[in-house]
């Protein structure tokens, strides 16, 4: 049974290393912080297309290969958000998910020394509590270099979906008793999509984009939209304003006629009032109990960047547990070989059973993705964007690794 | 990605006015032809644009913003653009854009040539 010291030790030598450590060192950092409790660890990354865990090379070690989220039991960690033991010839294993905050980054495979049984809450905790400072350390030491960056991709990615990807906030933030959760395709590909929140105080507020066009010509319309949105917010600016800030930022930076379907929403938490504004954008879905039970068809205004005639924000009564999902057309309007369109009824009865079946959100959100890519053959046409915003403290928790769920209780 | 074909035919209308037929689909591939043609009929003088949509089956928001810009160049220069016969699905891509609410949208050419 290893002393809690050791793994005090082993937090401190990564912490202390990964000030000045390059973006390679850091697989090998946290292999050999472990190297005194006899624990062997490799990083796992997932891809942007969140089909396979990647790992990243370890020096002196043959590089491990990728391992598919559907049907391993590294996927099984990543896709629950939770550690998962195995055996195998090597030694005990315990496959940990990594998540920053609460976006899974990846899972970190740990293999434990001889004769350790896994499935003990000492090792659990240990393992998990590394693997929770990894993924910090994965995010601050991203933008250090492009390694991390390579190691995670399948293929390059175009002009426009660096630009994007840059821009984004994590695909999954959950925030005492609220999760936001995001995904968006073709991701080396997209363009003109874009989402954002804010999940502070007890106004919490979530963003959905749709600039037209595609690639980079749309790309940076919505980079204009998005931080436009992000000025006004951040300055106090309620949702009309942020609007109208988008609006002559588009028009003084585009003589053409660029503009950006949206939705800007802000719930408030104590009543459950919930304002949004819809600038030309499909409506978003309230779902209740499993069921749909609203599109929110308030608050029509024309697309950011147009000026025009504007309805007073829209308002619809919200109640814990109920779920908000925005959507880009490219989700609904994705049409397989004869014509089909995905559709809002197909999108709403995938999310109920995902969610009946216990998935934490940002997994519906990834299983959905699928499905849309799935229906369509060939590359997709558009830009998909989904966002689910779910009001439930027990679907919060149900996106953080189990053995911090378990220090939250205490 | 499937080649998209739009055919445009122009017709003369008045002093000022021209109409422009287009058929086919009307989406980020194809837009430019749009754009194209409302900017060399605003620079031949003819600002009051109809395009018809009739023959129109499919568009999307790059239809859209082809619309915006050539109601921009048109009013810009003294005229007017107007949309003729949209329904099906250019109706609904309209509508959902709210882009009615700028747009001068005719059920028919002979609607929107009327003050030609």
């Amino acid at each position: 049974m290893p002393a809690a010291d050791s793994w005090f030790d082993a937090v401190k030598v990564l912490l202390d290393r990964s000030h000045l450590w390059r973006p390679e060192d850091l697989a090998n950092a946290v292999d050999e912080a472990l190297d005194p409790l006899g624990v062997r660890a490799t990083v796992y990354l997932v891809d942007p297309e969140q089909r396979f865990l990647r790992p990243l090379p370890v020096r002196g070690r043959p590089t491990a290969e990728p391992l598919p989220v559907d049907g391993s039991v590294a996927g099984r960690a990543f896709t629950g958000v939770a550690g998962v033991p195995a055996r195998s010839p090597g030694g005990a294993r315990w496959w940990a998910p990594m998540v920053n905050g609460t976006d899974r980054l990846g899972v970190v495979d740990f293999v434990l020394p001889e004769g350790v049984d896994p499935d003990t809450e000492p090792w659990q905790r240990g393992c998990e509590l590394v693997a929770g400072l990894v993924g910090h350390l994965v995010t601050t030491t991203e933008p250090r270099g492009d390694h991390l960056h390579r190691h995670r991709r399948s293929r390059p990615m175009t002009v426009g979906a660096e630009l994007l990807w840059q821009l984004l906030p994590p695909l999954t933030v959950s925030a005492g008793d609220l999760v936001a959760s995001a995904v968006l395709e073709p991701c080396y590909d997209v363009g003109g999509d874009g989402f954002d929140y804010a999940l502070d105080g007890r106004r919490p507020q979530v963003l959905i984009l749709d600039a037209a066009g595609r690639r980079l010509h749309a790309g940076l319309a919505c980079a204009v939209a998005l931080a436009a949105i992000r000025s006004s917010r951040r300055a106090g600016g309620d949702l009309a304003e942020q609007a109208r800030t988008a609006d002559q930022a588009l028009q003084e930076q585009f003589a053409d006629a660029r503009f950006a379907t949206a939705v800007l929403a802000e719930l408030d938490l104590d009543s459950g009032l919930l304002r949004y504004v819809n600038a030309g954008h499909p409506p978003p879905l309230l779902v209740r109990g499993g069921r749909l039970v609203r599109h929110l068809t308030g608050g029509r205004r024309l697309p950011l960047g147009l000026d025009g005639p504007a309805d007073p924000w829209g308002e619809e009564h919200l109640e814990p547990g109920d779920r908000l999902l925005l959507y880009t057309d490219g989700i609904t309007e994705a049409r397989d070989a004869d014509g089909v369109e995905f559709g809002a009824d197909r999108l709403v009865a995938l999310v109920e059973r995902h969610a009946a079946d216990g998935l934490p959100v940002p997994e519906t959100l990834r299983r959905l993705s699928h499905a849309v890519l799935a229906h369509q053959p060939g590359e997709p046409a558009d830009d998909a964007t989904l966002v689910l915003l779910e009001w439930s403290p027990r679907t919060a928790r149900r996106t953080v690794p189990p053995t911090a769920r378990r220090t939250d209780d205490a | 990605m499937t080649p998209e074909i739009l055919a445009l035919t122009v017709r003369d209308l008045g002093d000022t006015g021209r109409v422009l037929t287009a058929t086919g689909e009307i989406d980020h591939d194809t837009r430019a032809a749009v754009r194209d043609a409302v900017m060399e009929s605003v620079d031949a003088g003819r600002t009051r644009v109809v395009l018809d949509v009739a023959g129109v089956e499919f568009c999307d928001s790059g239809a859209l913003s082809a619309f915006v810009e050539a109601h921009r160049r048109t009013e810009a220069a003294g005229g007017w653009f107007r949309l003729a016969g949209a329904s099906g699905r250019v109706q609904l891509v309209l509508r959902l854009a709210n882009l009615d609410r700028i747009l001068q949208l005719r059920p028919t050419v002979a609607e929107a040539t009327a003050d030609l």
